[in-house]
């Protein structure tokens, strides 16, 4: 674009337009382009000057090398699991013709209701020491350890089950995608059932599968909570550990080492899996598709089996919010020690959440840092994607739409350790105050993890938009806000208010990037949620949880229904 | 008649591509114009740059003697209406049609009044005024699109190919619509589109375009039998180009300039003895028969193996069969010849 067509483009622009994208460049430099810069900078050339020193110390520390080796373990490890399982839970309720397969589909999608640390601390009240699970083991086995459920194995199991729901929805949707005469017709050249599938089925999901994988490891490599929780000593993982070094001074230039190397290892993940993404699905080449017909298993005992997985699979991942549910109407008696008789039953907890400021603190502090960001991040999303829309061919706009990827490119743990070093000392660019420790950090920390979601989903509502009806507006004399504001926005609005109760939901209980950033006087519910796993938590701080889990399911429930169920059709 | 708008040695590019090549034409007052041509011929973006959405690289365009090419969107009195009448989904009829007039801060029972008024006129009825645009049909959404340009009591209406998404019979019905609302209004009306039969049936003069180049302007009378250059002639109707090997070794000969290229229209070549001077008569055989009910299309192969389509009215004569042998009664003066030119083939 040459100089008299900017200065033209500049010229047309009114004052409040200009303050808008002055605004929109500064949110860009000052909070992903400068926290990723210092983040290099502290590791090194903390006194001034290029020094290696925080690789030889990350080198030659034990415990930091092992959470190295630790993650990568898990991630590896977690690429097969999830993989087993969430094929497994696909083709269970896709592909094959299983009884009671809606029931079972209800059961597996219990994921979506709770993430994070909720998903940790339910198994853990499932499975933990003293936990319902563990009870009646030691029951059958009593000479059982009761503290079987850390380490290693709790932690691959517990984040095995919890990580299958993108598996759900997008292998799912993929394989509702097959054209069912391709089956038929692999059939009809004399395949079994099982070649069908291993030939024709998988091979067409195996895009998808990939791109899965990559997210999982990039998931298994980034675990915090459920290995803070359940990885007990002997299993700790890279996040967790710059948790820990990012909370002494002395340490802080490994912290930021560590979430580098993260950093580098989820950028060069991730990159594959855009090229992955760029060699695009098998398309079907068929004029007229056929919907995917269930399959039946006519061998019986392949049948029994099949069904007996699925509804094993159907208890793992019910269990915990059964019993969170159930013990959540309980008196602290019945949680501590896992036994329910009529008499434990009460509403006490929930009377608590209602009745005590301290007992509905965090879920008010969590609600307003949840409406502010999400509201914060759709109206940044909204006006940036319109401004790439607008301008979708030149420079600044592909610039401003790349710099609004980068945290998507990062994992949040590197993010929080860029934002925490970054805003602990007075800076110009911000007004020359500190913001580390403060709300505003807690805010901005949402706001950036969220803008490549809400970005995605905003700028594809915007695309789909009929140029035409902007040019309709302009000949009817609109002035470009107004047109935005009349014609644009009420369009895109339905999507931009799902995405924006879909980060409601996830702010609400996040607990990997808060515990970075949180104000100490303000606890969030995942704060709380993490501390009330701890052994020394109290009694009411548990029951406490129940109750902040089920609220959250509730509200997570809902928004998922509004936003991809009935209620979205409804609309 | 005096010329309502003038393009004056109009040129548009768009990067290296030259989309638009120094254009002049004038159109008159009340005229149903249409610009015709292929995809990317150029056509939308000469309306485009008229309705103010694209500026020129070089000349002007004047609408009553007035220089508008740089005059904003706005302020130049045209409506619009869209390829896919680009209706406001969220808004209601009313609301679409009174969109204009609010954003010029029209009075509300000023507004109330003109959008009643208007979609009286264009035949919606006060129920529909009510709807969302996406409850109404095709034909009713036209209605809205143009109601919505209307309005503004526009002086020129520009429409950008506003059947193409339709189905045919639904096409026809709304073309005929069209007529007659631009007949009742008797407002200049602009009309972009790559239908040679929609151009025919509706225009009072057509401009034929082909790659940014205008090929000719003249009513679809002068267009269809009088094509102005081959390539105008070979895209509007069926044409048979005659075969020079024919031409030298039959009558017709005699008619055809030396080093052009002659076509004559299906429907021109008969199977019937017609009268006239020079009707030069050839032998054929019918290799193919089409039957349509109203009419046949027939191939028809000459001595010496060229080939000639033409049409013939089912009007109760006894239908020619493949591998008969005809007469075939041509007119010297329906036959068009033009310099040869890569363009036209």
């Amino acid at each position: 674009m040459n100089a008299q067509t900017w200065k033209d483009r500049l010229g047309s622009l009114h004052y409040g337009q200009m303050l808008l994208y002055a605004i929109i460049a500064w949110f860009v430099i000052t909070f992903l382009i400068l926290p990723n810069l210092n983040v290099y900078y502290e590791i090194f050339f903390r006194d001034g000057s290029f020094s290696l020193e925080p690789v030889e110390k990350l080198i030659s520390s034990k415990r930091a090398m092992n959470s190295l080796k630790n993650s990568f373990i898990l991630a590896v490890s977690l690429m097969i699991t999830v993989n087993v399982v969430g094929i497994m839970l696909v083709l269970l309720t896709e592909y094959f013709d299983i009884k009671g397969a809606r029931v079972l589909k209800l059961g597996y999608f219990t994921t979506l209701l709770y993430h994070g640390v909720v998903v940790s601390a339910s198994y853990k009240f499932a499975y933990g020491e003293n936990g319902i699970v563990t009870k009646l083991l030691a029951g059958l086995f009593p000479d059982m350890n009761r503290e079987w459920f850390h380490g290693y194995w709790a932690v691959l199991f517990v984040m095995t089950f919890a990580c299958t729901s993108n598996h759900l929805l997008f292998l799912g949707n993929a394989i509702r995608k097959i054209d069912y005469q391709t089956v038929e017709a692999a059939r009809g050249m004399g395949a079994g059932p099982f070649t069908i599938l291993w030939r024709v089925v998988l091979p067409v999901l195996k895009p998808t599968i990939f791109a899965l994988t990559i997210l999982t490891f990039l998931t298994g490599l980034g675990a915090m909570s459920a290995p803070l929780i359940l990885g007990g000593s002997e299993f700790q993982t890279i996040a967790p550990m710059i948790l820990t070094f990012s909370k002494s001074s002395t340490s802080k230039d490994l912290a930021a080492l560590l979430a580098l190397v993260l950093g580098l290892a989820t950028i060069i993940l991730l990159t594959i899996m855009i090229r992955i993404e760029k060699r695009g699905n098998y398309m079907s080449v068929s004029k007229v598709k056929s919907t995917l017909v269930k399959q039946k298993i006519h061998n019986r005992f392949a049948n029994a089996a099949v069904h007996f997985i699925g509804y094993a699979l159907f208890l793992i991942y019910v269990t915990p919010v059964a019993l969170i549910v159930l013990f959540s109407f309980t008196d602290a008696r019945s949680i501590s020690t896992s036994t329910i008789t009529w008499n434990s039953f009460t509403l006490e907890n929930y009377a608590r959440l209602f009745t005590s400021m301290s007992a509905l603190r965090p879920y008010l502090v969590s609600v307003i840092y949840a409406a502010a960001a999400s509201l914060l991040v759709v109206a940044l999303a909204l006006f940036a994607s319109r401004i790439i829309h607008k301008y979708k061919n030149s420079r600044l706009a592909m610039a401003l739409e790349y710099a609004l990827m980068i945290p998507w490119m990062l994992p949040s743990t590197l993010i929080a350790i860029g934002l925490v070093l970054t805003f602990n000392v007075p800076r110009l660019i911000v007004g020359n105050t500190v913001l580390t420790g403060t709300h505003w950090i807690v805010i901005l920390g949402y706001i950036i993890i969220h803008i490549p979601f809400t970005m995605r989903m905003v700028k594809a509502s915007f695309f789909s938009l009929d140029h035409n009806l902007e040019d309709a507006a302009r000949n009817m004399g609109a002035r470009p806000f107004y047109t935005f504001r009349k014609v644009l926005l009420p369009i895109v609005l339905p999507s931009t208010l799902a995405v924006l109760a879909l980060n409601f939901i996830k702010i609400l209980d996040d607990y990997d990037l808060t515990v970075f950033l949180y104000h100490p006087v303000y606890q969030t519910l995942g704060v709380v949620i993490k501390n009330s796993t701890d052994v020394e938590a109290g009694i009411i701080a548990r029951a406490m949880t129940l109750v902040y889990t089920v609220v959250l399911m509730i509200m997570s429930g809902i928004t998922m229904y509004l936003v991809y169920g009935r209620g979205a059709k409804d609309r | 008649m005096s010329a309502l708008i003038t393009f004056k040695d109009i040129q548009v590019h768009f990067g290296s591509f030259h989309a638009v090549k120094n254009l002049n034409l004038e159109i008159r007052e009340g005229e149903f114009f249409t610009f015709l041509g292929p995809s990317g011929c150029g056509k939308t973006t000469i309306l485009r740059a008229l309705a103010g959405f694209v500026t020129p690289t070089g000349g002007s365009i004047l609408l009553n003697g007035r220089d508008i090419t740089n005059v904003p969107i706005e302020k130049r009195g045209i409506g619009m209406v869209f390829q896919n009448y680009a209706l406001f989904p969220t808004m209601t009829v009313y609301e679409n049609i009174a969109f204009g007039m609010k954003v010029k801060k029209a009075k509300k029972s000023e507004i109330d009044a003109a959008v009643r008024d208007i979609a009286r006129k264009v035949d919606l009825k006060e129920e529909h005024l009510t709807k969302k645009v996406s409850e109404l049909s095709g034909g009713q959404q036209q209605r809205v699109a143009i109601a919505r340009a209307l309005v503004l009591k526009p002086a020129i209406l520009a429409l950008d190919e506003p059947l193409s998404n339709l189905d045919a019979k639904l096409r026809i019905q709304l073309r005929n619509e069209l007529k007659a609302l631009q007949k009742k209004f008797g407002i200049t009306t602009i009309y972009v589109t790559h239908d040679q039969e929609e151009a025919l049936t509706l225009s009072d003069r057509i401009a034929v375009f082909n790659n940014g180049v205008l090929e000719q302007v003249g009513t679809p009378y002068e267009i269809y039998n009088h094509s102005g250059t081959e390539f105008v002639c070979n895209f509007i109707g069926d044409i048979n180009r005659l075969d020079p090997a024919l031409i030298e070794s039959s009558p017709l000969r005699a008619f055809i300039r030396p080093g052009k290229v002659a076509y004559i229209r299906n429907e021109k070549v008969n199977l019937a003895p017609i009268e006239g001077e020079d009707v030069v008569r050839l032998r054929a055989r019918i290799v193919d028969r089409e039957y349509y009910g109203l009419y046949s299309k027939y191939v028809l192969e000459l001595e010496g193996g060229s080939r000639l389509k033409t049409i013939e009215k089912e009007n109760g004569r006894v239908a020619l069969e493949v591998g008969a042998e005809a007469d075939v009664y041509i007119r010297p003066a329906d036959i068009m010849q033009f310099d040869r030119t890569e363009r036209g083939h």
